[in-house]
């Protein structure tokens, strides 16, 4: 698999709704065979982003490709080639789950293999012979899952995909996921579920008020983030100052033990410690949920 | 396209035979009503005297009510265009716009189908969907024929079906036009159907009152034929509304291939013509 082809690209990409600016020049880049997760709160430009990639809506400006192509010129040719789960599903009610998906079948030329179908549906725990009307909103997610990833795409676009789902079923839909990009999928999937980006994503982009604010690997991000760190002195030797060492700073100090923020390495203030006796020392991985946040206080 | 015809159609049959099976037993009913009615003519002849004129332009004029023309304007393709124009206008309205307020088309949408697929298999859906219930309505008119004496044939009562289809297409394409540049398909199956009425009113009235008829060229019913089209289509006026209603649902498509589908509450409810200036 070539892991450096570009299967999305988004440039500059801008649309407002009226006087609502959703997107201010989204810039992203997903490679070939990914599991992208595009992370931001309700209201970001997550879902905006998306139905441009599948020529849903149009741009007000900025350019688009998807798995190379232009998605309003070669609007048929994209969509034949992506799965999408949107993020308000809804579905004819009056139909049943197997016509719903047999109908979705149709408009994609019968390229189904209809025994994959069922083993989705078997694996998601979905009644076929259940009319729509009668799903929960749990269940009518199945279906929106089942019908993205029946076909094979090459690229799964699926806004918030666990939604509604109890968390067995997100860890289902996840090894769905995960089997999907292993057959040679590219994934690019939003969610605002921090918990679910850590634990799918490669990559992750940060949506803020309609801006990329940061890309990167889901661990490197992490790892990259602020941490703090408690150190307890031994004897009742009383804390030194710290705040010189490079990429630390105070955050309380009590007697004989101090809560420290450091950013990046750890490296100079183990050194810096080295010089002391210490007692106990404790660092905290922040979540990537902190780091989000942390994001939308800046 | 043919995926989208005959989704459609199949979601439409029980609309299709309900109405149609109501109007076939109302066509029937009218043909076996012809003979008595006859055999009463001169009291008949005296209670519609009593109406005013005024009253009486409303169901077809102060013709001949036992003339084949007459008689079945009358009783049926004068007010017939408002009835089944419901119909017309609410699969109108909601072509297109009724899975996007659902929030389906969303998901059609994202499948390999071309807009203008979508757009004529349904719009082609909606014609055969009121053709069938026309042909139901000239079955009903069929059968009864034997039984009524009335001085007309098989061939002939299909005419004034041919002039109410192309009514019913014209308020059909106006209310899916509407419904692509009004917020919402129940703004624009209003304004149509009372665009409907009003045209019915002003057509009626005109056939009394000379002053009315430059307003009635503006309207879609004076080039109704109704009743008197089983003495022979005006092919101008067929052709002319037919016309129209193709100028409307060609100004639809072109709408629905350039505008964003809108989800609800994603800020998409404003005029499309308010996106579209703003557009340039």
């Amino acid at each position: 698999m070539n892991t450096s082809t570009t299967v999305l690209l988004a440039q500059g990409l801008t649309k407002s709704y009226g006087r609502v600016q959703a997107l201010r020049g989204v810039d992203l880049e997903v490679k070939q065979g990914e599991i992208f997760g595009f992370l931001g709160p309700n209201g970001a430009g997550k879902t905006t982003t998306i139905r441009i990639l599948l020529d849903l809506i149009r741009p007000d400006g900025g350019t688009v490709r998807v798995l190379g192509l232009d998605p309003q010129k070669d609007s048929l040719a994209v969509r034949a080639r992506c799965g999408y789960l949107p993020g308000e599903l809804h579905l004819e009610e009056s139909e049943r789950v197997e016509t719903i998906l047999r109908q979705f079948n149709a408009f994609r030329g019968g390229k189904a293999d209809w025994g994959y179908v069922r083993s989705l549906a078997e694996r998601l725990g979905l009644d076929l012979k259940m009319p729509a009307r009668n799903l929960s909103k749990g269940n009518k997610q199945k279906v929106g899952v089942v019908q993205a990833l029946m076909h094979r795409p090459e690229l799964l676009l699926l806004d918030e995909p666990t939604s509604g789902l109890d968390p067995l079923m997100q860890q289902e839909v996840h090894r769905l996921i995960r089997g999907a990009k292993a057959d040679g999928a590219t994934v690019f999937f939003s969610s605002h579920v921090m918990a679910e980006v850590e634990q799918l994503a490669e990559r992750v982009g940060i949506i803020r008020q309609g801006v990329v604010v940061e890309v990167a690997e889901t661990q490197t991000l992490i790892k990259r983030a602020l941490r703090r760190a408690r150190v307890r002195f031994a004897g009742g030797f009383q804390a030194p100052a710290l705040e010189g060492v490079r990429g630390v700073s105070l955050l309380s100090r009590d007697g004989d033990t101090l809560v420290l923020q450091v950013e990046g390495e750890m490296d100079a203030l183990i050194k810096e410690l080295a010089k002391y006796p210490v007692a106990e020392f404790e660092t905290e991985r922040p979540s990537l949920e902190e780091i989000f946040l942390a994001y939308y206080e800046r | 396209m043919i995926t989208v015809f005959s989704q459609s159609l199949r979601r439409w049959k029980w609309q299709i035979v309900g109405w149609g099976s109501v109007l076939l037993v109302i066509t029937l009913y009218l043909m076996w009503l012809y003979k008595p009615m006859l055999e009463q003519q001169a009291q008949l002849k005296n209670l519609l005297d009593a109406y005013g004129k005024e009253m009486l332009a409303f169901f077809g004029g102060a013709v001949d009510l036992f003339s084949p023309a007459g008689y079945l304007n009358f009783g049926f393709f004068s007010y017939i265009p408002v009835v089944v124009g419901i119909l017309a206008l609410l699969l109108g309205a909601g072509l297109v716009a009724a899975d996007e307020e659902k929030g389906t088309l969303d998901l059609i949408l994202a499948h390999p189908i071309p807009r203008t697929a979508l757009f004529w298999g349904r719009w082609l859906a909606l014609a055969v969907a009121l053709g069938a219930v026309l042909l139901l309505t000239w079955l009903g008119f069929a059968l009864g024929l034997p039984l009524s004496g009335l001085d007309t044939t098989v061939g002939e009562l299909l005419l004034p079906h041919i002039s109410l289809f192309s009514v019913l297409i014209l308020f059909a394409a106006l209310a899916l036009f509407l419904s692509l540049v009004l917020p919402s398909r129940t703004l624009a199956a209003s304004v149509t159907a009372a665009l409907l009425v009003a045209s019915y009113v002003v057509t009626s009235l005109a056939s009394v009152n000379d002053k009315l008829a430059p307003i009635n060229n503006l309207s879609p019913l004076k080039y109704y034929q109704g009743g008197n089209a089983v003495d022979g289509l005006n092919w101008g006026y067929l052709l002319g509304t037919l016309a129209a209603a193709l100028i409307f649902t060609l100004l639809a498509w072109l709408l629905f291939l350039r505008r964003d589908i809108r989800v609800s509450g994603e800020h998409g409810w404003t005029l499309s013509w308010r996106w579209a200036a703003k557009k340039g």
